[in-house]
C-alpha cells in the first residue's frame, strides 16, 4: 500500500517528547565529565542511549506511550538506576509550571547539543552530535517548540500537566515501588542533586552500588564498572577502548538478534493483539497532532492484522475508530479501504460493497495496491479496473461465484482496454484461483456465455482444461511483467493443479502406457522450488519494499518484544540479565506476503508428499511450515499445518496423543478456522469409534461430517466424498455389506464424474474391502486390481501398498493354496508399509503375513515359531496403542492358537485373556468414555 | 487531530466539550429548569453525540413549548429520515407544524404531499416568497418546469434582489436552454452578491450551457469553497468533469455529493453513467440500483439500468426486460423502453410479446404524431407477424400503411401484399420473404 507518500510532516512537540528530551539531558548533560552522573558504567550509559534511540525512532508511531508506560519501560531497561531516572523525570516534568519554564527548558536543551565546531571537542565530554539520530531528534524538538505560538506553548503546558497527572493517578505501583525500596537513596540523591557534584558523585554512586550489592546478592554487578573508574584516573585512551568494546558488543547483539527475535515475535503476536493499540487509540486521539505518516502506518498495521487473522479484530469497535478517523481526516481515503476489509472479514456484504465502491470512487484506484508499479505514462482515466478486481474477489470471498466471474470478466476487458498489464495478470490469477476452487464442483452455468453448454461431464472437464490454459497464460504474463509474487503464486497454483489433476484423457486410461505424470511429487516440488527463488530476490531489494509508516511501527514492535522477554527471564529466576535487552537494528527485510507465499509452498509440498505416501517428508514440510512461518501466515493456513501434523500423530502414535494435540490446537485457534480443526476432530473421532467398535457414535460423527459438507458457501467436493466414504466404512463395520457397497458405488460414480482420480483409487480399494469382508473374494479381486493400477499411474505409493495388502488378503481367503502368492505380495509391499505406513496398516500387514504362514500347508509352526509369533506380537502392540479391538482380538486369537500348538499353555492363557478382553470391549463399547471428546 | 486538509478547507473540528455540556443540560432538564431554547441546545448536543432518538424527543419538547424557533424544527427534520419516524413525532397542532411537515415531506421525496401542504399554507400567507419558492422546489422535483419558471419570474418581480433558490431557477433555464434568460439571471445575482454560493452556481450553469466547461468548473469550485456541503454544486461539477472527460474528478465530485446526502439520486445516476462510459457496466449497476431505489418513478434511471444489462458484454436480457418494463410504466418520455422491449422479445423468440410491444409503441407514436424508422420497423414487424398468424386483414392494413413510406420497406410491403393475395386465393406462393424487422 504505497499510495500517498508524503514527507513526514508536522513534528509536533508533545509531553512524551519533552520526557524524551529530559532523558536525553540525563544521557548527555553539558558537564565536563566523561561519564555523566548517575551512571556507574559505560554499558549502563550505552543502554540508556540505545533505549533513547529506540524511543526517538518510534516517535513517528501512531501512539505515544503515556508516562506510566514510559516509566515501566525505563524500569525494565535501566535496571539499577531506574528509580533515579524515574524520579528525575517526574520531578523535572512537574517542575514545569509556567510557559517560561518551558522556554528555559528548551534553551537548556540547546546547550547539550554540540556546536558546529564539534570536531575539536574534547574526549571526556559527552556531547550530542547535531547530525546524529538523537541530535536530530533534539533539534527537531527545539525547532518545533520555537515554531509554537504562545497559545501552543500554553497547550503544551496543560498537556504536560495532564500527562503527569494521569500517570501518577493510574500508576500507584510507581509510588509504591519508589517508597518501598529506594526511599532513602532517593532522598540522598535528591539532596546531592543540588550540590556541587564534582567530587561527591562518584563516591556516592559506588557507595550505592556497593550497598545494593551487599543487600541483594542476586544482582550481578557489571564487570566494566571498576575498569571505568580506573580509566577515569588513568586516562582517556583506555576509556575509549572500553567504549569501543561496548559498541562492538552492541553490534554483535544486533546481528545475533533476528534469530532469537523470531521466536519472540511469534509469542508476542499473540500477546499483543492489535486491539490493544486500538483501545489506547480512543481516549486521547484528539489531543496530539499526528502526522499523515503515522496514520498511514497505523492503517497498514491494522490491514495486516485483519489479513492475518480477520476475526480477531472486532467489527464494531474498529469500525468506530475508523469512522472517527474519517471524520477527522475526510481526505484519508484509505480509511474506507480498511472499513471494507473489516466488514469483509466479518462477512457483512452490504457494508463491504458500500465501502469498496466508496474507496475506489475517491481514490480512483491510484493508491492502495502495492504491487502495481506506476504505469508507463500517467493516463488520467484512473485505474478503475483495480476496483473491478477487488469487487470480483469480494464476491468470490462472500460466495457469489457467478457475480465474481462476471466482474472479473469485466476487469479483464477494462484492463485490456487501459492496457494495464499488471492488473490483467492479477485478474487472470484471480480467475484461476476461483476456477480451481469452485470449478470442479459446479457443473453448469458458471462460465456463462463464453462457453458452449454440453453434458455435465463435458463441462466439468472443460472447466479444468480452461483452468489449465488460464494458468499457463497467467504464468507467462506474470513472468514477462516480472511480477515476482504473482509468478510465485501462479507456480503454486500450477503445482496445486498438477497435484490433483491428471493430465491425460481418461478414455485412453490403462496400465499399458506408462507415462510420466505431473502428479509425481518430484515434479510438483520442482515447480515449487522455482517459486522459492523469490525469497532471495526479495532479500536484495528490500529497501524498495518499505512502505510508508511500516518502519515506525516496526520499531515499536521490536521495542515491545525484548521488553517482554526480559520480564519473563527475570521471572524465571535467571537473574536480571541485562544483556537480554537487545534491539533489532532493522525490521525484517522480507515482506509478509512473500513469506506467506513461501510458506504455502511448504504446505503444498507436504500435501504432495502426503499423497505420494511419504509420511516423514510430509511431516517435515508441515513442521517447517508451522515453525518457520507462523509469523507471516494467516491463521487458517497455520491451522491446516497443525491439522496435518495431528493427523500424522494419530496415524503413528495413536489417538490419545492426537486428541491431546487437538485440544492444544483448539485453544490456539480458538477464534479462527474452527471448521478445519472441527473437521479433523470429527475425522479422528470417527476413526477411533470405528476401531473401538462404537458404531452408533461413529455413525453420528459421520452424519455431522455430512452436515459440514453441505455448507452454505458452496459444496466442498472433497468434504463430500470424505463424508460418504466414511459412511460406507461405517456400514461396512456394521456388516451391512450391500448398503455399504451401494454407497461406495455411488461415490465412485461421483468421483468419476468430477474427475477426482485420487479419491477413485480409495473408493475402489474400499469396494474390494467390502467384498472381502462379505466373503466374495472373487468379486473383490478386480476392484483391488483396478485400485492398484490407479495407484500405480498416479504415483500413490502408500495407497498402492495397502491395495497390495488387500489383494494379498483376498488371495489368502480364496484358499490355502494361494498362500504363497499372497505372502510374496505382502513381502513386496513391506518396505513401503513399514517405512511410511501408519500403525493400522503395519498391524494389518503383520497379521496377514502370519496368516499366510499359518495357512500354508508346507509351513510348520514347530520348526520356526518366531516367524509367526514375532509379527503377531508386533501387531498386537500397535493395535493396543490404536485401541483397535477387532484386529487386536484377531492377533491375540492367532497367538493363542500358536501357543496352544506349541504347548506353551501359560502364554496361551495370557493371549486368550487378552483376546477375551478385546472381544468384551468390542461388544460393549463404552460410550461414556468417548463423550469427553465432544 | 490529523494534519490532512481537504481540497476545500480544513476538516471538521471535534468538540471535546460535548460530554460536559450534555451532563449540564440533562441535569437542567431533569430539574425542569430549562427553557425551550435550552432544550434546543440540548437537542443539538445530543445530535452531535449521536443519540438520535433522545435528541428527537428533546427537540419535540422544544418546538412544542416554543413553536417559532425554525432552527429547532430544521434540526428535528434532519433527524427524521423515514416517514415512520416522522409520523411517530408527538407534535402540538400549530401552523408552524405545517411548515415543518411540508418541508419534511419534501426531504422524504413525497413531493405531492409537500405541494399540497404548501398550497394550503399559501392560502394563509398569501405574500410569502418562501412558500412560493418551496412550491417551485416541489414542482421542480415533479419536473413541471413551465410552472417553476412562471413562479420564479413572479418571485423576481416581487423581490428583485433575491438570491436564495435562484440556482434552481437557473437549472430550469439550463434545461430549457434559454441562453439569454440565464445570462440575465446570472448578471442579476452577480450584481446583487457575487460571493454567494448560489450566484457562483448560476454562473457555472451559464458557462456550462455555453460549453465553456473549464470556466464552469471554476465557478462551481468557488461555490464549493463558500459552502463545501453545497450538494447540487458537487453534482453539477461532476457533470462538467464528465463533459471534460476527466473521469476520476467526475467520480470524486459525484461521490462527495453522495456522501453529503446519500439520497441524491442524480449523483448516484452520474456515478453509474460515468462507470458505464468507461465500459464497466456491471460495476455501474451498483450505482444505478441505488438511484432507482431513491427515485423509482423516473424512467431515465430505469432505462439507464436496462441499458447496462443490455450491453453486449453482460447481455443479461431478462433483467434488461424487467427494467425496461418498469421504465415503460413510468411514463417514458424518450420512448426508448417500448421499442427496446419489442426488440428484445423478438430476439428472444417471443413473437406475441414482441407484437404487443410494437403495437403499443406504435400507438404511442401515433398519439404523439411522431414518425421515423421506429414506426417503419413496427409496421413491418406487425405486418409479417399478423400474416404468419393468418390474420390477413390486420396484416393488410399495416402493409398499406407501409406503402406510404419510401425505401426498401415499401417494396417488402408490396411483396407481402402480393403474397397474401395469392395465399388468399389458395395458390401456393413461392416468393414469401421472411424479413427481420
Amino acid at each position: 500500500m504505497a499510495g500517498i507518500v508524503k514527507p513526514p510532516g508536522a513534528f509536533a512537540i508533545t509531553p512524551h517528547k519533552v520526557s524524551v528530551c529530559i532523558l536525553l539531558q540525563i544521557y548527555a548533560p553539558s558537564v565536563q565529565i566523561s561519564l555523566p552522573f548517575p551512571f556507574s558504567s559505560v554499558a549502563q550509559h550505552n543502554r540508556l542511549g540505545l533505549f533513547l534511540l529506540a524511543l526517538t525512532k518510534s516517535c513517528d508511531d501512531i501512539l505515544e506511550p503515556k508516562l506510566d508506560e514510559l516509566i515501566r519501560q525505563l524500569r525494565e531497561v535501566c535496571g539499577l538506576l531506574h528509580d533515579w531516572f524515574i524520579d528525575h523525570l517526574t520531578s523535572r516534568l512537574s517542575s514545569i509550571s509556567s510557559p517560561d519554564d518551558l522556554f528555559n527548558f528548551f534553551t537548556d536543551m540547546r546547550g547539550i547539543l554540540g556546536g558546529p565546531e564539534s570536531g575539536v571537542m574534547e574526549d571526556d565530554q559527552v556531547i550530542l552530535d547535531p547530525s546524529s539520530n538523537l541530535g536530530m531528534f533534539l533539534r527537531r524538538c527545539i525547532l518545533a517548540f520555537n515554531l509554537l505560538s504562545f497559545e501552543g506553548v500554553c497547550h503544551l503546558l496543560t498537556n504536560i500537566g495532564h500527562y503527569c497527572k494521569e500517570a501518577l493517578s493510574s500508576c500507584p505501583s510507581y509510588e509504591a515501588a519508589c517508597s518501598e525500596d529506594s526511599n532513602s537513596n532517593l532522598e540522598a540523591l535528591l539532596e546531592y542533586e543540588n550540590m556541587d557534584l564534582e567530587n561527591l558523585v562518584f563516591e556516592k554512586v559506588t557507595e550505592e552500588i556497593e550497598a545494593r550489592k551487599s543487600a541483594s546478592e542476586t544482582v550481578p554487578f557489571h564487570l566494566h564498572a571498576p575498569q571505568t573508574f580506573f580509566g577515569l584516573v588513568e586516562g582517556h585512551d583506555l576509556r575509549r577502548k572500553i567504549v569501543e568494546a561496548a559498541l562492538r558488543d552492541i553490534e554483535v547483539l544486533v546481528d545475533v538478534k533476528p534469530k532469537q527475535g523470531d521466536k519472540d515475535r511469534e509469542a508476542s503476536s499473540y500477546v499483543h493483539p492489535p486491539n490493544d493499540t486500538s483501545r489506547d487509540f480512543e481516549p486521547n486521539c484528539g489531543i496530539f497532532l499526528r502526522s499523515n505518516w503515522q496514520i498511514q502506518g497505523y492503517l497498514q498495521e491494522q490491514a495486516d492484522a485483519i489479513e492475518k487473522n480477520g476475526s480477531c479484530v472486532s467489527l464494531n469497535s474498529f469500525e468506530l475508530i475508523l469512522r472517527r478517523l474519517h471524520k477527522l481526516a475526510p481526505e484519508l481515503h484509505r480509511v474506507h479501504f480498511l472499513r471494507y476489509l473489516n466488514s469483509l472479514c466479518h462477512d457483512d456484504y452490504f457494508a463491504a460493497l458500500e465501502n469498496l465502491h466508496r474507496y475506489f470512487d475517491y481514490s480512483a484506484g491510484t493508491e492502495g495496491i502495492d504491487i502495481v508499479p506506476p504505469a508507463s505514462g500517467c493516463n488520467n482515466f484512473g485505474r478503475y479496473e483495480i476496483a473491478l478486481l477487488f469487487l470480483g474477489m469480494m464476491h468470490f470471498r462472500l460466495g457469489h461465484p457467478k457475480q465474481a466471474l462476471e466482474v472479473l470478466t469485466e476487469a479483464v476487458c477494462v484492463s485490456q482496454q487501459q492496457s494495464n498489464d499488471t492488473c490483467l495478470a492479477f485478474t487472470l490469477a484471480a480467475v484461476c484461483n476461483m476456477l480451481s476452487e469452485i470449478g470442479v464442483s459446479s457443473t453448469s452455468g458458471i462460465l456463462g456465455s463464453s462457453f458452449s453448454p454440453s453434458t455435465s461431464i463435458g463441462i466439468s472437464l472443460s472447466v479444468q482444461q480452461q483452468l489449465f490454459v488460464l494458468l499457463r497464460g497467467s504464468l507467462k504474463r506474470a513472468e514477462s511483467l516480472k511480477l515476482k509474487r504473482l509468478v510465485t503464486s501462479n507456480r503454486l497454483a500450477k503445482a496445486k493443479f498438477d497435484l490433483t489433476h491428471v493430465q491425460r484423457p481418461l478414455l485412453s486410461f490403462g496400465p499399458k502406457a506408462s507415462m510420466k505424470l505431473k502428479t509425481c511429487p518430484i515434479n510438483v516440488c520442482k515447480e515449487l522450488r522455482l517459486s522459492s527463488h523469490l525469497i532471495s530476490e526479495f532479500g536484495s531489494e528490500s529497501s524498495t519494499m518499505t512502505t510508508d509508516g511500516a518502519f515506525s511501527t516496526v520499531w515499536l514492535k521490536n521495542l515491545q518484544n525484548p521488553l517482554g522477554s526480559v520480564v519473563s527471564s527475570q521471572e524465571n529466576g535467571s537473574g536480571s540479565n541485562t544483556n537480554a535487552f537487545q534491539f533489532y537494528a532493522q525490521p525484517s527485510s522480507i515482506p509478509g506476503s512473500v513469506l506467506q507465499l513461501i510458506g504455502s509452498s511448504y504446505l503444498l509440498r507436504a500435501t504432495a508428499w502426503e499423497i505420494y505416501g511419504s509420511a516423514p517428508l510430509a511431516r517435515i514440510n508441515a513442521l517447517i511450515y508451522a515453525t518457520c512461518f507462523t509469523d507471516a501466515l494467516s491463521s487458517s493456513d497455520a491451522a491446516l499445518a497443525y491439522v496435518k501434523l495431528i493427523q500424522h500423530l494419530a496415524v503413528f502414535r495413536g489417538y490419545k496423543e492426537a486428541f491431546a494435540a487437538i485440544r492444544i490446537a483448539e485453544e490456539k485457534f480458538l477464534s479462527v478456522s474452527k471448521s478445519r480443526i472441527l473437521l479433523l476432530k470429527l475425522q479422528l473421532l470417527h476413526e477411533h469409534n470405528l476401531h473401538l467398535g462404537n458404531l452408533k457414535l461413529a455413525q453420528k460423527v459421520c452424519d455431522e461430517l455430512g452436515v459440514l459438507a453441505s455448507s452454505v458457501t458452496g459444496v466442498d467436493m472433497e468434504l463430500k466424498t470424505e463424508a460418504s466414504l466414511r459412511h460406507a466404512r461405517t456400514l461396512l463395520a456394521a456388516n451391512q455389506f450391500s448398503e455399504a457397497a451401494a454407497v461406495a458405488h455411488s461415490l465412485f460414480c461421483m468421483c468419476y464424474k468430477f474427475n477426482l482420480q485420487v479419491e477413485n483409487a480409495t473408493v475402489l480399494l474400499l469396494l474390494a474391502e467390502i467384498h472381502k469382508r462379505s466373503g466374495n473374494a472373487v468379486l473383490g479381486l478386480p476392484y483391488a486390481l483396478a485400485s492398484l493400477s490407479f495407484c500405480q499411474s498416479f504415483n500413490l505409493d502408500l495407497l498402492r501398498a495397502s491395495a497390495t495388502l488387500t489383494l494379498a488378503e483376498l488371495w489368502l481367503s480364496l484358499g490355502s493354496n494361494h498362500a504363497k502368492r499372497a505372502l510374496s505380495l505382502i513381502h513386496g509391499a513391506f518396505p513401503m508399509i513399514l517405512g511410511h505406513g501408519g500403525l493400522e496398516l503395519c498391524a494389518r500387514a503383520y497379521i496377514a503375513e502370519a496368516k499366510c504362514y499359518l495357512s500354508d500347508p508346507s509351513f510348520s509352526v514347530f520348526d520356526n515359531p518366531e516367524v509367526v509369533l514375532d509379527p503377531l506380537r508386533q501387531a498386537s502392540i500397535e493395535l493396543q496403542v490404536l485401541e483397535y479391538h477387532e484386529l487386536a482380538a484377531e492377533a491375540f486369537y492367532l497367538m493363542a492358537i500358536v501357543f496352544h500348538k506349541l504347548g506353551q499353555f501359560e502364554e496361551r492363557e495370557e493371549a486368550a485373556a487378552s483376546f477375551q478382553k478385546h472381544m468384551m470391549a468390542l461388544e460393549n463399547p463404552d460410550e461414556g468414555r468417548q463423550s469427553q471428546f465432544f | 487531530m490529523i494534519e490532512l486538509e481537504g481540497p476545500l478547507g480544513k476538516s471538521d473540528a471535534v468538540n471535546r466539550e460535548l460530554v460536559s455540556l450534555e451532563r449540564e443540560l440533562s441535569t437542567l432538564r431533569k430539574n425542569a429548569a430549562i427553557d425551550p431554547f435550552g432544550l434546543y441546545l440540548y437537542g443539538l448536543v445530543l445530535k452531535e453525540k449521536g443519540s438520535d432518538s433522545l435528541a428527537r424527543t428533546v427537540l419535540v419538547e422544544a418546538v412544542n413549548s416554543y413553536p417559532w424557533n425554525w432552527n429547532a424544527w430544521s434540526e428535528l427534520q434532519s433527524l427524521c429520515t423515514t416517514i415512520d419516524s416522522l409520523n411517530s413525532l408527538n407534535l402540538n397542532n400549530h401552523w408552524m407544524k405545517d411548515f415543518f411537515l411540508a418541508s419534511a415531506y419534501q426531504e422524504l421525496r413525497m413531493h405531492n404531499e409537500s405541494l399540497a401542504k404548501y398550497e394550503n399554507l399559501l392560502g394563509t400567507f398569501g405574500f410569502s416568497n418562501y412558500i412560493q419558492a418551496e412550491i417551485a422546489k416541489a414542482r421542480y422535483s415533479l419536473r413541471e418546469f413551465e410552472q417553476v419558471e412562471a413562479i420564479f419570474e413572479e418571485l423576481l418581480r416581487n423581490d428583485p434582489y433575491r438570491v436564495e433558490d435562484m440556482d434552481m431557477y437557473s437549472n430550469v433555464l439550463y434545461a430549457k436552454e434559454c441562453f439569454s434568460a440565464l445570462s440575465y439571471l446570472a448578471h442579476r445575482v452577480f450584481m446583487t452578491d457575487k460571493y454567494r454560493p448560489e450566484s457562483c452556481c448560476i454562473i457555472g450553469n451559464y458557462y456550462s450551457l455555453k460549453g465553456q466547461h473549464e470556466k464552469s468548473v471554476m465557478y462551481f469550485r468557488r461555490a464549493l469553497k463558500l459552502n463545501k456541503n453545497y450538494l447540487s454544486a458537487w453534482t453539477l461539477m461532476g457533470h462538467e468533469f464528465v463533459e471534460m472527460k476527466n473521469i476520476p474528478a467526475a467520480v470524486d465530485a459525484y461521490r462527495r455529493a453522495v456522501d453529503i446526502n446519500s439520497c441524491d439520486y442524480r449523483a448516484w445516476y452520474g456515478l453509474g453513467q460515468t462507470y458505464e462510459m468507461m465500459g464497466m457496466p456491471f460495476y455501474a449497476l451498483h450505482y444505478f440500483r441505488k438511484s432507482v431505489f431513491l427515485q423509482p418513478n423516473d424512467s431515465r434511471l430505469w432505462i439507464a439500468m436496462a441499458q447496462c444489462y443490455d450491453t453486449e458484454r453482460l447481455s443479461m436480457l431478462e433483467e434488461a426486460i424487467k427494467c425496461y418494463r418498469r421504465a415503460a410504466n413510468c411514463n417514458d418520455r424518450e420512448a426508448i423502453a417500448l421499442h427496446r422491449l419489442a426488440k428484445l422479445h423478438y430476439e428472444l423468440g417471443r413473437p406475441e410479446e414482441a407484437a404487443f410491444y410494437y403495437k403499443k409503441d406504435m400507438e404511442r407514436m401515433e398519439a404523439e404524431e411522431r414518425e421515423g424508422p421506429n414506426m417503419v420497423e413496427a409496421l413491418l414487424y406487425l405486418a409479417t407477424y399478423y400474416k404468419a398468424q393468418k390474420r390477413f386483414e390486420e396484416a393488410e392494413a399495416y402493409c398499406t400503411r407501409l406503402l406510404d413510406y419510401t425505401g426498401p420497406e415499401k417494396e417488402t410491403a408490396k411483396s407481402l401484399l402480393r403474397g397474401m393475395r395469392t395465399a388468399q386465393s389458395n395458390i401456393p406462393s413461392m416468393d414469401v420473404e421472411h424479413l427481420p424487422p
